[in-house]
Parts: C-alpha cells; sequence; structure tokens
C-alpha cells in the first residue's frame, strides 16, 4: 500500500551543481524566485530559462526527471491558462468564439502565468534534486543562525527537519503494517462516502499517533543519553566552505537578475 | 477449512527500479487442525507468504484457494477470508486504538456486520480465551495494560473473528522468558480447542515443542517441509541455511558423534530425559 | 572496589515522590573491564536501575558513582554520559541522522570534539562494530541488528569507558542478536571496554562474568552464571527460567544421575553424558 516511498528525491552526482554550497544553492534559488517574479514580460523569462537549462546540464539529473517534477502540476497549468484565456481583458481580439473573445493581451498573460510556475517548480527541484536532505537542513541552519540575535531557533528547527526526515520512512513503514492488520479485521480504507473514510482512518491514525509518541519519548532519552544539550557548543561534522564555483554562480546570478531587469525596462 | 497456496509468486513494486521477488512460485495446503510453523531467516519470504494466506496480498502469479475457491476471484466475498482466516502480527498491541478493551475487541465482528448481543458474546469469549478476566478489563482503556496483556487483547481481537485459522507472527516476540511461555501455551491451547495455527518463529525450540507440521522458507522458496522430526533431522542442512537446531538436537549430533545410540528423533526436552536415563541405566545393568 | 567503573551504594528510585520504588536498595560495583549481566523480567527494574546509571535519573536514596563521579552532580552528567554510554532497545527509536555517518558523528558533535578529528573516529568506530561499509547508507534501510551496531558505533566513537546495553537484542531476530553480541564481547575483549548487559535472555546471560538476577526492583539472586543457574526453582519463582541444558541437568539429577554442578552448554552435557554412558 505505501510500499517503497523514496524520500525527497535526491538524485546523487558528483556534479558541480551538487558540489555547490547548500546555502549558495538556497540563495540562488531565493533570487532566481526573485528574478522571476521581475520578469514582466516573456522575453524578461529568457536569462532565467537559460540559467536552469545551463544548471540542469551541469547536474548531470536526466531531463526526463526533472520533467517528472512538473507533471503533477498540469492540472493546475491548464486551469491557470483557461482561465487568464477567457477572463483577462485586452484590446485586441485573436479570435471570436461567439461566446467570447479571446484577446493577444490575454494569451500572452496566460503563458506567462504558466511559464512563472513552471519555471518556479523546475528551479526548486533542481535544488532538491541536487541537494541531499541532511545538506540542506544543514544550508538552512546555517543561513538561518544569525537570527539567533532575535531568539530564532535556527538550531532546533533544523534538527526538527532532521528528525523529521530520519522518521518519516520508519512511520511510513508502520502505517502500512497497522493498515494492514485492521483490514486483516475487517476494515475498509478504500470505499465509503468521504465522511466514512475519515472515521475509517481513526483505527489507523491512533496508533499511528501513540506510536509516534512512544517513538518520541525513546528519541529524546536516547539523544540525551548521548549529550545532547542543544545547539551550544556544538562542532559539526560538515563543515560549509564556499569556493571558486560558489562566487561564479553568485556573479551569474547577479547578471541574470539585471538582464531580467533591463529586459521588463526595454520592452 | 483449507488453504491452498498454488505456485505463488508475488514481486513487490514490479517494472520498477525496487522490483524485488518475495516468494517465489510456492505451492502449500494449510490442513484443518494443524500447527505449522514457518520458518526462515528475515528476508526468506516467510512474512509476506503469510500475508497471501489471508488475501491481504494478492500474488503476482498463482492462485490462493480456500475450500477449492479462489479468493481473489470476482464475486468472491472479502469478508469470507476475514471471517475464517485471523492474522495476528509482530507486535499487535501496537495497534489497539479504542477507548475500551472491549470496544477494541469488537472492531472486527463489527466489521463483519453482526448484531450487538453477537458482537458482546463474541467479545467475551475472545478474552476469556485468552486469559483475561472480561469484569476487570473490559472498561478499562487498553493503553492501561501491562505489555502483555496488550498483546492478549490484540490477539482477542482477532480470536473475536472466530477464525478457523489463525496466523501469528512471531507472536512471543520481546516477551520475557515466563509470557512467552504464557504467550505459548495460550496458543497451544488455542490449537487444542481445533483452531488450526500458523505460526512464523525464530524459535526452533518453540517449533520442536509445539509444531505438527513444519515448513522452511529459504530465499523466497519454501526449501523443507515436514513434521519436526523430519526436518530436524536434517540439522546440518539448516545450520547450513543459518538457522538454529534445538539445543536438544544438537546434544543428539554431539552424542551421536562419539559413537553413543542417541535416537535421532529426539528434540525435547523430556524426551531426551527419559533417552540420556535409559541409555545410562541400561549402561549399568550391562556391566 | 578500588577500580570499580560503576558502583551503586544502597540506592532506590520512586517515579513520584512517596511512590513506589522500582529500585530498592541495590548496591553493587563493576570492575574496570569487566563483563555482567543483569537479568530480569519485564517490570523488575532493571531499565530504570540503567537510566540511573547514566545520569537520566537521580537516585531517591543512595549514591550512584560512575568513574569516581557522583551522578548527582550537575556538573559530572555530560562526562559521566560520555564516559558510561548507553545503548536502548528499540534500534529505530536512537538513530537520529538520516545517514549512518552523520549518526555516529551525533554524540561527536554534541561533546564538541573539533570537525577535523571526527572523520577518523567515525571511521574507527563503524571499523569495531563491522560496519564501515554502510557509512553511507540510510539507516531505515538496514537490519535491526545493523541497527544497533551503528547505535554501538555512536556511543564508541565517544571514547567510553564503559557501555550499558539496555536490553539492547530484545527486538532483534536471531541473527541479528547473534551479531550485536559478539560485537560487544569483541569489544570488551579486545579495548577492555566495561560492559553492563541487561536482558532477559537465559543464553546471553550465561555467558557473562557474573549475574545479577533482578526482582521487584531488588537484587535477589548474584554470582557466576554457573551458580545463579544451578538454581532453577528460584529462578521460576523470579519469572525467569534456566538455560535448557541447566533445566536438563536439574532433571537428571533429580532422577539419580550423578553430572557434576554447574553445566550450562550442550558441550558440556554432552561431555557428562559421555562420561557416564560410555
Amino acid at each position: 500500500m505505501l510500499n517503497n516511498i523514496t524520500l525527497g528525491q535526491f538524485y546523487p552526482s558528483n556534479s558541480l551543481v551538487h558540489q555547490l554550497d547548500p546555502r549558495m544553492k538556497i540563495l540562488l534559488l531565493v533570487a532566481l524566485i526573485v528574478g522571476i517574479f521581475l520578469a514582466q514580460n516573456l522575453l524578461a523569462f529568457l536569462p532565467i530559462i537559460l540559467f536552469l537549462i545551463l544548471a540542469a546540464k551541469l547536474s548531470t539529473i536526466p531531463f526526463a526527471m526533472l520533467i517528472k517534477g512538473i507533471k503533477p502540476l498540469r492540472f493546475i497549468l491548464i486551469f491557470t491558462f483557461v482561465l487568464n484565456l477567457f477572463f483577462l481583458q485586452g484590446e485586441t481580439v485573436l479570435l471570436n468564439l461567439g461566446f467570447a473573445q479571446i484577446k493577444t493581451e490575454a494569451v500572452v498573460s496566460a503563458i506567462h502565468y504558466c511559464l512563472r510556475l513552471v519555471l518556479l517548480v523546475l528551479a526548486s527541484s533542481l535544488l532538491t534534486l541536487t541537494t541531499a536532505p541532511i545538506v540542506l537542513t544543514d544550508g538552512l541552519e546555517r543561513l538561518l543562525s544569525p537570527l539567533r540575535v532575535i531568539h530564532f531557533p535556527a538550531h532546533e528547527m533544523a534538527m526538527m527537519m532532521s528528525i523529521a526526515l530520519r522518521f518519516i520512512p520508519t512511520l511510513l513503514e508502520e502505517a502500512d503494517k497497522i493498515m494492514k492488520a485492521q483490514t486483516a479485521r475487517g476494515a475498509d480504507f478504500e470505499s465509503g462516502n468521504l465522511l466514512n473514510r475519515a472515521k475509517a482512518m481513526v483505527p489507523l491514525l491512533v496508533p499511528l499517533f501513540v506510536s509516534a509518541f512512544r517513538r518520541a519519548g525513546d528519541l529524546a532519552m536516547a539523544m540525551e543519553a548521548r549529550c545532547y544539550h542543544g545547539g551550544e557548543g556544538r562542532t559539526r561534522l560538515r563543515v560549509l566552505k564556499m569556493g571558486k564555483n560558489d562566487g561564479l554562480s553568485a556573479l551569474v546570478m547577479a547578471v541574470l537578475i539585471v538582464l531580467t531587469v533591463l529586459c521588463s525596462r526595454i520592452y | 477449512m483449507q488453504v491452498t497456496l498454488e505456485n505463488v509468486t508475488h514481486t513487490y513494486q514490479p517494472g520498477s527500479p525496487f522490483q524485488a521477488t518475495a516468494i517465489e512460485n510456492v505451492s502449500l495446503t494449510i490442513n484443518p487442525g494443524e500447527f505449522l510453523a514457518l520458518i526462515g531467516h528475515t528476508g526468506s519470504g516467510k512474512s509476506t507468504l503469510a500475508q497471501h494466506i489471508n488475501g491481504l496480498l494478492r500474488p503476482t502469479t498463482g492462485r490462493v484457494l480456500i475450500d477449492g475457491k479462489d479468493i481473489h476471484e470476482k464475486g468472491f466475498d472479502k469478508r469470507e477470508i476475514r471471517k475464517n482466516v485471523g492474522l495476528v502480527f509482530q507486535y499487535p498491541e501496537h495497534q489497539l486504538f479504542e477507548e475500551t478493551v472491549a470496544k477494541d475487541v469488537a472492531f472486527g465482528p463489527k466489521n463483519l456486520g453482526l448484531s450487538g448481543e453477537e458482537i458482546d458474546e463474541r467479545v467475551k469469549e475472545a478474552l476469556e480465551r485468552v486469559g483475561l478476566p472480561y469484569d476487570q478489563v473490559a472498561e478499562k482503556s487498553p493503553f492501561e495494560l501491562s505489555g502483555g496483556q496488550m498483546r492478549r487483547v490484540a490477539i482477542a481481537g482477532v480470536l473475536a473473528m472466530r477464525p478457523k485459522l489463525l496466523v501469528l507472527d512471531e507472536p512471543a516476540a520481546g516477551l520475557d522468558p515466563q509470557s512467552r511461555e504464557d504467550m505459548l501455551s495460550l496458543i497451544l491451547g488455542l490449537h487444542r480447542q481445533g483452531t488450526a495455527v500458523v505460526m512464523v518463529s525464530h524459535s526452533m525450540d518453540d517449533v520442536a515443542r509445539f509444531s505438527t507440521r513444519a515448513v522452511v522458507m529459504e530465499k523466497g522458496k519454501v526449501a523443507m517441509d515436514g513434521t519436526p522430526v523430519e526436518i530436524f533431522s536434517h540439522a546440518e542442512k539448516l545450520e547450513k541455511m543459518g538457522l538454529d537446531v534445538p539445543g536438544i538436537c544438537r546434544l543428539g549430533i554431539l552424542l551421536r558423534d562419539h559413537q553413543l545410540p542417541f535416537p535421532e528423533n529426539i528434540f525435547r526436552e523430556q524426551d531426551a530425559l527419559a533417552a540420556i536415563l535409559s541409555l545410562w541405566k541400561g549402561d549399568r545393568h550391562a556391566q | 572496589m578500588a577500580d570499580a567503573i560503576i558502583s551503586l551504594d544502597h540506592v532506590s528510585y520512586a517515579y513520584e515522590e512517596n511512590g513506589p520504588e522500582a529500585v530498592r536498595d541495590v548496591s553493587f560495583s563493576v570492575p574496570r573491564g569487566a563483563f555482567y549481566a543483569i537479568l530480569g523480567q519485564n517490570g523488575s527494574g532493571k531499565s530504570t536501575l540503567a537510566k540511573l546509571i547514566n545520569g537520566l535519573y537521580m537516585p531517591t536514596k543512595g549514591v550512584v558513582t560512575v568513574c569516581g563521579m557522583n551522578t548527582q552532580d550537575e556538573k559530572n552528567t555530560w562526562e559521566i554520559r560520555r564516559k558510561a554510554g548507553m545503548v536502548f532497545q528499540n534500534p529505530d527509536n536512537q538513530l537520529v541522522a538520516t545517514i549512518v555517518r552523520d549518526d555516529v558523528a551525533f554524540g561527536l558533535e554534541n561533546i564538541g570534539v573539533p570537525t577535523e578529528e571526527m572523520p577518523a573516529r567515525i571511521d574507527q568506530a563503524l571499523t569495531d562494530v563491522g560496519m564501515l561499509s554502510y557509512a553511507q547508507r540510510a539507516p531505515h534501510n538496514l537490519s535491526g541488528g545493523q541497527k544497533q551496531r551503528v547505535a554501538i558505533a555512536g556511543v564508541l566513537a565517544m571514547r567510553p569507558e564503559a557501555i550499558i546495553f539496555d536490553e539492547s537484542t530484545a527486538m532483534l531476530d536471531p541473527q541479528g542478536r547473534k551479531e550485536v553480541l559478539q560485537a560487544v564481547q569483541r569489544l570488551n575483549r579486545e579495548q577492555g571496554i566495561t560492559v553492563l548487559w541487561i536482558t532477559h535472555f537465559m543464553e546471553e546471560a550465561a555467558l557473562c562474568e557474573q549475574v545479577y538476577v533482578m526482582h521487584q526492583g531488588r537484587f535477589v539472586l548474584s554470582g557466576s552464571p554457573r551458580e545463579v543457574f544451578a538454581d532453577a526453582e528460584a529462578l521460576r519463582e523470579y519469572r525467569l527460567d534456566a538455560p535448557p541444558m541447566a533445566r536438563l541437568s536439574q532433571q537428571l539429577k533429580k532422577a539419580g544421575m550423578p553430572l557434576r554442578d554447574g553445566i550450562l552448554t550442550t558441550e558440556e552435557m554432552a561431555e557428562e553424558v559421555l562420561r557416564l554412558c560410555k
């Protein structure tokens, strides 16, 4: 039922993109998102698209895998496209269908919105595909750690994320087992109306929560026994170091943002 | 009731990179009144096999028959399987969820659509069969009970379906010696009352003591199938598969290696006691 | 004892104030390099005892001393946990990281070991438990025995003097139990790490130098495995059972066969039977 769910979508490789500092990759993603929203016209997307193609090429990730990330989005894309197409006002009529008129501006805008969505998803999948979850949490922790000054729990958040990542497969396995056990007692998880189905989840959810709490208690004890006492005075196995490539990618990104802004202005 | 597996193969995630064949071409008939021990390493496919017996898993190829009828054929009422074949997973106490013991045990019968009266009767009976006094535990929360008691409640929840065949996956796992003994005599009692039992077990001593038939799985296939006497007379073969043999069996091998005529079919403590004493006494009379 | 790594002096512990005591007036000490077992049924107080030694619980009465440090003194806590590590029962619930290597590093990070020192210590610890080739794996893809060995490596990397195993084999299959026990025996033999092995498996206790039987919070029997398992009746009273060969030898003796005392293993039994019957 819930067999073999691969966690995250990390694609192991030793490519240049994989080797970039996770902090830089997170920052690049943020910059890219800003860029995507700054782009006012289709031409302005061009530098971003070129950058993504380059990054994808360098990352050695198969093209099909990237596309897979967009697949679940197809209904939203179609919906967004159609919505924009019919309801956006404009001046030049491109097509008269009788019951509705399609305007040129609407077509452009529909493409614009869809492209924005696709690029956002592609950019984020590129990050998760090239960065192991454990490295990603590490990067996030380090990036957010200056916020400790305002009592933002950066270390605790990263620790929580990493523990969650560790226990998701374990709990999935457990959920599968409980479901099977209740099915063997005649429970039915798959038919009935919405309310019945929600009710049918109780015999699954209660044991799952009980188990999660039990595990949390055990884990807290085990962490304490291994001298865990918060982020204070901790050293790290993984040290993040920015290298030449990180600087270079930051530079490329800066150029790209400038180009995007220029393109938006010129048009 | 007879359950038959006919050339059953099960492949997890066929066609994906995770594709793995857990059992391959397994044919097995479980007869009424049997106490069948299912033995094998972790990963030998015994749990997958157990889940086919009550239709939780569907064979990739092959058929599972109850009294000659294919349970995965269209029109076969799945409730027939649930009614007749009970499955107790490892650490079954982890599935308890109701507010009271009685409600939890009633979950199965309720799903069968029985009347309230019948359900009450079955709950009482099931709790009694696992040795829990109804009056004392029925209204308690299952989470207040001790680990051993919780496991009994979980088993009662399966017994309340009144299965003719009970499949148990490592029912004594994690229990201390006395609770383990209690659990095994409970299962033996159920068997004596006429329930057929399939027990997945790692303990060869338990297999030797209780089962009427033992099936050894290795790498997804049935490697041996026979009475415990037959199985344990191939001690070397078992050891080669990385499985233990009962201590008494090993003692017998050691003794026979030194030309002492210790019979081959002995693997229970009481039998060993008698055999050694007769060897010793016979020896003294001869002198 | 002069060189006791762990010593308990009239220790009692209750979970709630004025509540029933889970551990009652327990005194004992474990010398450096020893391999001792604590045997008891579920609820006998043996796990509570383990947590008292590691400073996870503080004694209600009495004193627990680990490597000369009183566990009640708060400034000792981290040093005690480093020197007397602990491995728990459930292999799934004690690994923190998504990669084996990072999990072994967890303890080192906590005690502030410099980053440059970590890789060597991690690799050594994983080598010692035979798990080096799994360094980059995810814990959830390992078997129970492998997970427990990773947990041991996590403790080992911190260079402890003693390790307390709190029913660390209870949830494993026979294969996993063998793996873990062998790894621990090797650590004890080759690195002189003191082991306190808490269990309800007789066969495992039989392999230790000294066995303490716990029942309702007290030590009720102690001695070498031969001494302890000689008294099958007393063991049954404590809801425990002697190993099969010890049981058989007692029955044979009852029937008049003059077997020697203290038979525990199949080999010993075979030897005696051969001596008397040939």
